[in-house]
């Protein structure tokens, strides 16, 4: 009876630990911008990028574990010119009306020592998804300079054919590989 | 070869334009010419974004939808069923809230019943005015020329291609028995397996640029106007041809006003 409440109490205090022991992260969407680049007609390598991200991160560095979910506004999406813009909305891209976002949901982490060095995950473009891997260039976590609350910050990159989602609009002439580029920071909970 | 087939203007212009006109010779013997304009469109559909339903979003919708009003279309030219025909309007406006009800439940439920109800009138009405000119190839296939290039250029400019590829591959289509029309004087049986699936897929197309793109909505009404000005329009007794071009004169009017509204609000097409 003795051994077993003491089991008991032995478990009870355990589960609340390993919980924590996992850091949970917020992303902030003013340092967070998913990124691309694209093939223009063979010429040069179009920039664009995405305004509004919203996501939470999850990161367990004792036990090498973690997720990250990512969502990203599909009418956010920027170049520089509003016309591409309206078109990059349009249902001969990201089809904005139908699939307003688009999601990145980990089922991996992969790390080198403490440090991640890539995550596996499930990413959803106009309603296709496919796995992809986002490979972490850099990760540094710390208190923030001025208001000294915890963060991490990551660049990520991924590689992806945009045809496997089907988008494929202009083929061949507008690239099928899309270099993705991630700026992500996230503020401790 | 391929790189031809790549461009937009042989996808949406010239390859629906002669499928058609094969078609329209190939059965006006079996009076069923009007298989035409969906000849015309699957080829279009074919070339520019393959028959692919998986997911089913707003524009593969429509070519699913497309497909089976022409088989529909086909069967009521054969078998009169008179009351069911007259349901056909409601049906197409039942079918237009299916295709953008992923659209609408992103909005608040005031602006997604607006919304629907549009589309849902505006299917209705060109179907229900198309259907009225099945027996009369001249006033149809004139109204669905116009009708398919209006939709087609507005929704171009409206900023999707492929949306105006729909749209001008249902003008170019029509333009088949139109031109047999003006060239032999003489009439070509057209039918239900004509005008409603051209009335559905410009209807549908137009909802859907107006949704998911940048076409203004009273872009719909104007194009509304297409088929009921040629179906009301009395036209002088005399040769076909000049029926045709009255008609014409008329019709391309109307059309290239909703083009030109597109154009004032979305501006110079991006791509």
């Amino acid at each position: 009876m003795h051994k077993s409440a003491l089991a008991v109490l032995a478990v009870s205090l355990a589960l609340p630990l390993s919980a924590l022991a996992a850091d949970s992260y917020t992303i902030d969407p003013a340092h967070t911008y998913p990124n691309f680049t694209i093939n223009h007609l063979g010429f040069s390598t179009m920039h664009g990028r995405f305004d509004k991200t919203s996501g939470k991160v999850t990161l367990d560095r004792a036990a090498k574990t973690g997720s990250v979910e990512i969502a990203i506004e599909t009418g956010s999406v920027s170049t520089g010119f509003e016309k591409r813009n309206d078109h990059l909305k349009s249902p001969d891209f990201f089809n904005a009306a139908e699939f307003p976002t688009i999601t990145f949901k980990s089922t991996a982490f992969h790390f080198k020592g403490n440090t991640p060095s890539s995550v596996d995950g499930n990413l959803t473009i106009s309603g296709v998804t496919k796995p992809v891997t986002l490979t972490i260039d850099a990760f540094t976590c710390g208190a923030h300079p001025m208001n000294k609350k915890e963060m991490c910050g990551a660049d990520a990159s991924a590689q992806i054919k945009r045809s496997d989602f089907g988008i494929k609009y202009g083929l061949p002439a507008i690239g099928d590989d899309v270099k993705l580029q991630f700026e992500i920071e996230a503020l401790k909970n | 070869m391929q790189q031809l087939l790549n461009h937009p203007a042989v996808q949406a212009g010239f390859a629906p334009f002669l499928v058609a006109l094969i078609a329209a010779e190939l059965f006006q013997r079996v009076k069923l010419s009007g298989l035409a304009i969906i000849a015309g469109f699957a080829v279009t559909v074919y070339l520019a974004s393959n028959f692919n339903f998986d997911p089913l979003t707003a524009s593969r919708k429509i070519v699913l939808l497309g497909l089976i009003s022409a088989v529909l279309g086909l069967v009521l030219t054969q078998i009169r069923l008179h009351l069911f025909s007259l349901l056909l309007p409601a049906l197409g406006g039942a079918a237009a809230v299916w295709v953008v009800i992923r659209i609408l439940q992103q909005h608040p439920l005031q602006t997604a019943l607006l919304w629907g109800a549009g589309c849902a009138a505006y299917v209705a009405t060109l179907i229900w005015s198309m259907n009225r000119m099945e027996n009369d190839p001249v006033r149809s296939s004139t109204a669905a020329t116009a009708l398919g290039m209006g939709t087609g250029g507005a929704a171009l400019v409206g900023a999707s291609a492929l949306l105006g590829q729909f749209g001008l591959s249902l003008g170019s289509a029509a333009a088949a028995p139109f031109l047999i029309l003006m060239a032999s004087n003489r009439t070509i049986p057209t039918g239900l397996a004509f005008t409603l699936p051209l009335a559905l897929i410009a209807g549908l197309t137009g909802c859907v640029a107006v949704l998911s793109a940048n076409m203004p909505w009273y872009v719909l009404p104007i194009l509304a106007v297409i088929p009921v000005s040629a179906m009301v329009i009395p036209l002088p007794k005399q040769s076909m041809r000049i029926q045709i071009m009255l008609l014409t004169l008329l019709t391309f009017a109307i059309a290239s006003g909703a083009v030109y509204a597109t154009w004032r609000i979305a501006g110079d097409v991006p791509f």
